[in-house]
């Protein structure tokens, strides 16, 4: 067949059925004119594939950021994805694992309908049942549990954090306090000090665009231009680790369109790193080091008389709190000898020896980050959010975004934390936690509300507010004491473990560990946790050794809403795109299942009103989480909403705001428009924007003719920016009462959380703490861990990223092996495929090493080695040789190799020979203050197999 | 009439595969086979090195050696549009393109069993919208639009900045232009 062209009537006739089916505007109208030539063959494939699809908007969850996403639909199976190009947070992109979300969609090793365990712990031996049966199985658990032991022996983890407020809501409802999400095993330290001092979690450079802005003449225009000239990239890759999508794109935007200059500090030379100016290879575990000696550079060398060293504006101390007692404590160490070098702490040569980078270089960086506005100085997951004395370099880099004049300016550093819109509101039910309980303590009955029975808060990381799921197998073993509040001396065992959507085997600190808790058993041959419950839509490592498995629609199956990152309020619905696969069920209706089931067994507390009846549909929850949005602040330059007064609290859809469609109360400082809805949401290719502003913690005093601080935002105690610790003062308040030390307190030897700046060193580093310098000799590599976007625990039974290498840590490394995987089809469509794998086809989790170690040791790429640290713990992986790797650091990816679940896909078939990097990891060695599992800090020996 | 090409500008490139992803799941592409893919190359000694990425496709030569061997004229530059294209009902799979193409472009698809390569996701640019790679690319570096428009996009980058394109001692006349690539154009394969 030749190409005959197409005529302008077929093209009509095949776009309207495209159109027609759509249900939604394609806004091909005029397109249609514009339209190319094309041959018959294509024109007829053309007209049967796009046949009655229909086109939704959605948003990612292979990810916690969350992109908005267009999917193509037909015949209710997802057949195209891409990124939305309406919403600015990933501006019409989609990443490698977002378009792959097919595979994971359709994949043949998803969960496919509830199940009851038939073997034991671990096995993997299950059968099938009915959702009737397993709910109610579940449900006379809970309801013995509740009656024998208290509700708060139930620990509801709701796993990788989306969708997760129908379980918080039920759990909260059941009467326990102690519902956690994986934020705790993620990065605590390295969002300390942004908490403390700014009310925040991350600080990240101001590179979203484009961004709405309000414009002098009063419209609302998309702003486009990068302003920031420096980002230092500190332990942070944004291009491979969490991706926060717009960070990558923003920052090779912003170098080539701004020229600005983009300097890496980490051991591993990432994917960042390649776009980097500078790349400075640190040794590991010595962020803070490096932090500190920027601070002192800039303190000792800032002069505001010389233009080229007026590094510090000095304007910061009007917003803010404490910072001459932070100063005076921070150079309180500068004349004190280290032990390990006999340097003064802080300064070039110490930070030198410790840190492994020329002092020469440091001062550059710290000169550099001085002299250039706007710049963002952002540290991350890796380091030092993985590390023992993480919290001491996120102080550290709070304060110097903060005194450098960097914090909240147009291209500076923002704390997305505290910017983003606000969601959830009643729908997580945590007023159900005011509930007063009592409990029989010592013979004496007390009585309190739900939320004092904490495990964590009141129990032994009471600073830990974002909970301890590092901690979790402990008290599955030991059991919970509550040491703090009205329940001090009651003491719980931990009866159920519901976890959801997380695999805590392979991610919650070290593997044997938790599989241990997992497995330990009563005298009487019962599970010390009794009950674990696994929901989730895949089949992960800690699956095994449930109890039960209720399958959960996968994303495109379930609606929620996206938030995470962005710099200003801006939100999108996840909606539910498909019919759910299988037997699985959305959140909502699990939670008024199990609700209602809880309830037909006598259990009060769960009530009609709060879940079936009020809940009818997934729309129903979301419509109440969405109640409060924006909930943002009209505040900064240039004012979101000059119509209103400044400082107060916005919530309403944009459109209402815009129009002026508003209730204003004075009284409560609010101004109210139409509430935001799904259905407003579907009505807006599921985006909802709201204006940014920047220096949002002044104002104008038209009195003084100067700007002054809000007393609205940064939302700390204070509602300044605290350089003094006032959050630690209700923990202090609770150590006061009960006279009980903190555990990670005792370890540093201190009796209370510091009110300024805070020093202490890390574990297992044996070139900066002299009590571990004994190890260096034996064990002469450290070892590092980073994520892989496209291989992380939920996502690498997808075959196509098994086919994207990154950085050396996941590569096309795979012995031959034979699988049935879920294979694109050439129509379009996922089918299950028995496929014989060649060698170096498929990616693996593998360990970089450097080029010059590998000599030494006889090693080559594709050498199997054994990894064992001074614990006596061992994984095994094949070595990718670089030269982009500090000499003495090896780096494996987190959850990338050792996968022994057969829901894991092919790389289940890689399992013995791909390293667990968590059977490397100390589970005693929780950092001090939050509980975090220290991934980052452990040293190895490394042996040829 | 229109000469489709694209700039890619590598010094926007994160290396992410979001291309090589996006246009299997475009295109329906089984495992192990690319229409679209990034070369990753690292240079350098330890601490002066670099990763480099280069992303790949089918370069759409004006001049394509693949087009002189088809035995049935299955493949061939389509002068309406700019592309070369395989024309399936045609093509009977002899292989004789997928070694004549000096860019590895060119696959025996496992599925379809026919020579098979990117095609610009014709079916895509029928209904007004962009090739998959470049809808999706995460650093927003692929550009793609009509080159003999001098207003479009890739149009402007031309104009603006020093090019490279890859092998062009061939004279092939490739279409896919790359800005800041220029230690990467003589780059084969996938991985090195």
């Amino acid at each position: 067949m030749g190409t005959p062209e197409i005529s302008r009537r077929t093209f009509v006739k095949l776009s309207a059925a495209f159109a027609a089916g759509a249900g939604l505007s394609l806004g091909l109208g005029t397109d249609l004119l514009n339209l190319m030539k094309i041959g018959a063959a294509e024109a007829k494939e053309l007209s049967q594939q796009l046949a009655g699809v229909l086109k939704k908007y959605t948003a990612c969850a292979m990810c916690p950021a969350e992109c908005a996403l267009e999917m193509w639909i037909k015949d209710d199976r997802v057949f195209k994805i891409y990124g939305n190009a309406s919403c600015p947070f990933n501006d019409g992109t989609a990443c490698a694992k977002g378009a792959a979300g097919q595979q994971l969609i359709y994949s043949p090793d998803r969960l496919k309908h509830p199940m009851i365990r038939v073997g034991e712990r671990g096995e993997g031996k299950f059968k099938r049942v009915s959702w009737e049966e397993a709910i109610d199985f579940v449900a006379q658990k809970l309801t013995k549990i509740k009656s024998e032991f208290g509700a708060e022996s139930i620990i509801m983890d709701a796993g990788d954090v989306t969708d997760r407020d129908q379980y918080y809501r039920l759990f909260f409802a059941y009467g326990s306090p102690n519902c956690t999400e994986h934020g705790s095993i993620c990065d605590t330290p390295r969002r300390h000090g942004p908490k403390l001092m700014l009310g925040g979690k991350r600080i990240e450079p101001d590179i979203m665009r484009p961004v709405l802005v309000r414009q002098k003449n009063g419209s609302l225009q998309y702003d486009k231009q990068y302003r920031t000239k420096l980002i230092i990239f500190h332990g942070w890759n944004p291009f491979v680790a969490t991706r926060i999508t717009y960070e990558g794109r923003g920052t090779v935007a912003a170098k080539v369109e701004n020229g600005c200059k983009i300097i890496v500090v980490d051991p591993a030379h990432t994917n960042t790193a390649a776009k980097a100016d500078m790349w400075l290879p640190i040794r590991p575990s010595t962020s803070p080091d490096f932090f500190a000696a920027m601070l002192r550079y800039i303190l000792e060398n800032d002069d505001p008389t010389r233009f080229d060293r007026r590094y510090i504006d000095w304007g910061f101390k009007k917003f803010s709190l404490g910072w001459e007692e932070f100063e005076a404590s921070f150079k309180s160490w500068w004349n004190k000898s280290d032990p390990i070098n006999n340097l003064p702490y802080f300064s070039l040569e110490w930070a030198e020896n410790r840190t492994g980078l020329p002092k020469e270089q440091i001062a550059e960086v710290a000169h550099l980050f001085g002299i250039t506005k706007p710049a963002a100085l952002v540290w991350g997951m890796q380091s030092p959010g993985h590390n023992y004395n993480g919290y001491v370099a996120s102080i550290l880099g709070t304060a110097l975004n903060i005194i450098t004049g960097n914090f909240d300016v147009p291209g500076g550093a923002i704390d997305t934390e505290i910017t983003k819109a606000s969601k959830g509101g009643n729908a997580t039910g945590k007023h159900f936690k005011n509930k007063k309980v009592k409990r029989t303590i010592d013979g004496k009955e007390i009585e309190g509300e739900v939320e004092r029975l904490h495990m964590d808060a009141y129990g032994d990381w009471p600073a830990g507010w974002d909970e301890v799921v590092g901690d979790f197998p402990r008290r599955f073993l030991e059991g919970v004491t509550i040491n703090y509040g009205p329940f001090k001396g009651h003491k719980y065992s931990i009866k159920a473990f519901f976890i959801r959507t997380g695999n805590p085997i392979i991610t919650g600190s070290a593997t044997y560990r938790w599989k241990e808790a997992l497995t330990a058993k009563e005298k009487n041959g019962e599970y010390k946790v009794p009950l674990v419950v696994n929901i989730d839509s895949l089949y992960l490592e800690t699956g095994m050794y449930a109890d039960v498995i209720l399958p959960e629609a996968s994303y495109a199956e379930r609606m929620s809403l996206s938030d995470i990152y962005p710099p200003h309020a801006l939100l999108f619905l996840r909606d539910a795109v498909i019919k759910p696969l299988h037997e699985c069920k959305n959140p909502t209706d699990i939670m008024n299942m199990l609700a209602k089931r809880l309830a037909d067994l006598g259990d009060k507390d769960l009530k009609a009103s709060d879940f079936w009846e009020k809940y009818k549909s997934e729309e129903d929850f979301v419509d109440e989480m969405l109640a409060g949005s924006p909930g943002m602040f009209n505040i900064g330059e240039p004012l979101p909403y000059p119509n209103f007064p400044e400082g107060y609290k916005i919530t309403g859809t944009p459109e209402s705001l815009e129009a002026g469609k508003v209730n204003i109360n004075h009284e409560k400082k609010e101004v109210k428009g139409e509430l935001l809805t799904v259905k407003w949401l579907r009505a807006h290719k599921g985006v909802a924007v709201w204006p940014m502003s920047w220096n949002r913690y002044r104002r104008f005093d038209k009195e003084k003719l100067e700007y002054v601080p809000n007393k609205t935002w940064p939302p700390t105690g204070s509602k300044m920016i605290e350089f003094s610790f006032k959050r630690y003062e209700q923990y202090n308040k609770l150590i006061e009462a009960s006279g009980i030390i903190p555990i990670g307190l005792k370890q540093l030897g201190w009796e209370r959380y510091p009110q300024s700046f805070y020093w202490f060193e890390t574990k297992w580093n044996p070139y900066t703490n002299p009590e571990y310098a004994k190890y260096a000799k034996d064990f002469p590599f450290q070892i590092i861990c980073g994520r892989v976007h496209h291989a992380m625990s939920g996502t690498q039974l997808v075959p196509w990223l098994a086919e994207t290498p990154a950085e050396g840590t996941f590569m096309p490394m795979n012995n031959a092996f034979e699988y049935e995987i879920g294979d694109a089809d050439g129509k379009g469509q996922i089918q299950p495929k028995r496929n014989k794998f060649k060698a170096n086809s498929w990616c693996v989790g593998t360990m970089a090493m450097n080029a010059s170690d590998a000599t030494k040791m006889g090693v080559k790429t594709g050498d199997q080695v054994m990894v064992e640290n001074p614990l006596g713990k061992k994984t095994t992986t094949k070595v990718f040789v670089t030269e982009g790797i500090r000499p003495g650091t090896v780096k494996m990816g987190f959850g990338t190799g050792g996968r022994f679940t057969p829901g894991m896909g092919g790389t289940y078939a890689q399992r013995n020979y791909t390293p667990n990097h968590n059977e490397l990891v100390d589970p005693d060695n929780l950092s001090p203050i939050m509980g975090m599992p220290t991934y980052a800090d452990m040293i190895v020996k490394i042996t040829k197999v | 009439m229109a000469r489709y090409g694209m700039v890619i500008d590598v010094r926007k490139c994160l290396g992410c595969m979001s291309c090589a992803v996006s246009c299997k799941m475009e295109n329906s592409i089984a495992f192990g086979v690319f229409r679209a893919w990034v070369n990753v190359a690292e240079r350098g000694d330890y601490p002066q090195v670099r990763r480099h990425f280069l992303p790949r496709l089918c370069n759409h030569c004006q001049n394509p050696p693949c087009t002189w061997v088809c035995p049935v004229k299955a493949t061939f530059y389509n002068k309406a549009d700019g592309r070369v294209v395989i024309n399936r009902d045609r093509c009977i799979g002899c292989g004789y393109c997928i070694e004549a193409c000096p860019y590895a472009s060119r696959f025996a698809s496992p599925t379809v069993h026919t020579a098979d390569k990117c095609d610009f996701c014709g079916h895509l640019l029928a209904i007004g919208e962009k090739p998959a790679c470049v809808r999706n690319c995460l650093g927003q570096c692929r550009i793609f639009g009509d080159l003999d428009d001098p207003n479009s996009e890739p149009s402007i980058l031309l104009a603006e900045n020093p090019v490279q394109v890859i092998r062009p001692e061939l004279g092939t006349l490739p279409k896919v232009y790359y800005i800041g690539a220029d230690i990467l154009t003589q780059a084969q394969g996938r991985w090195e």
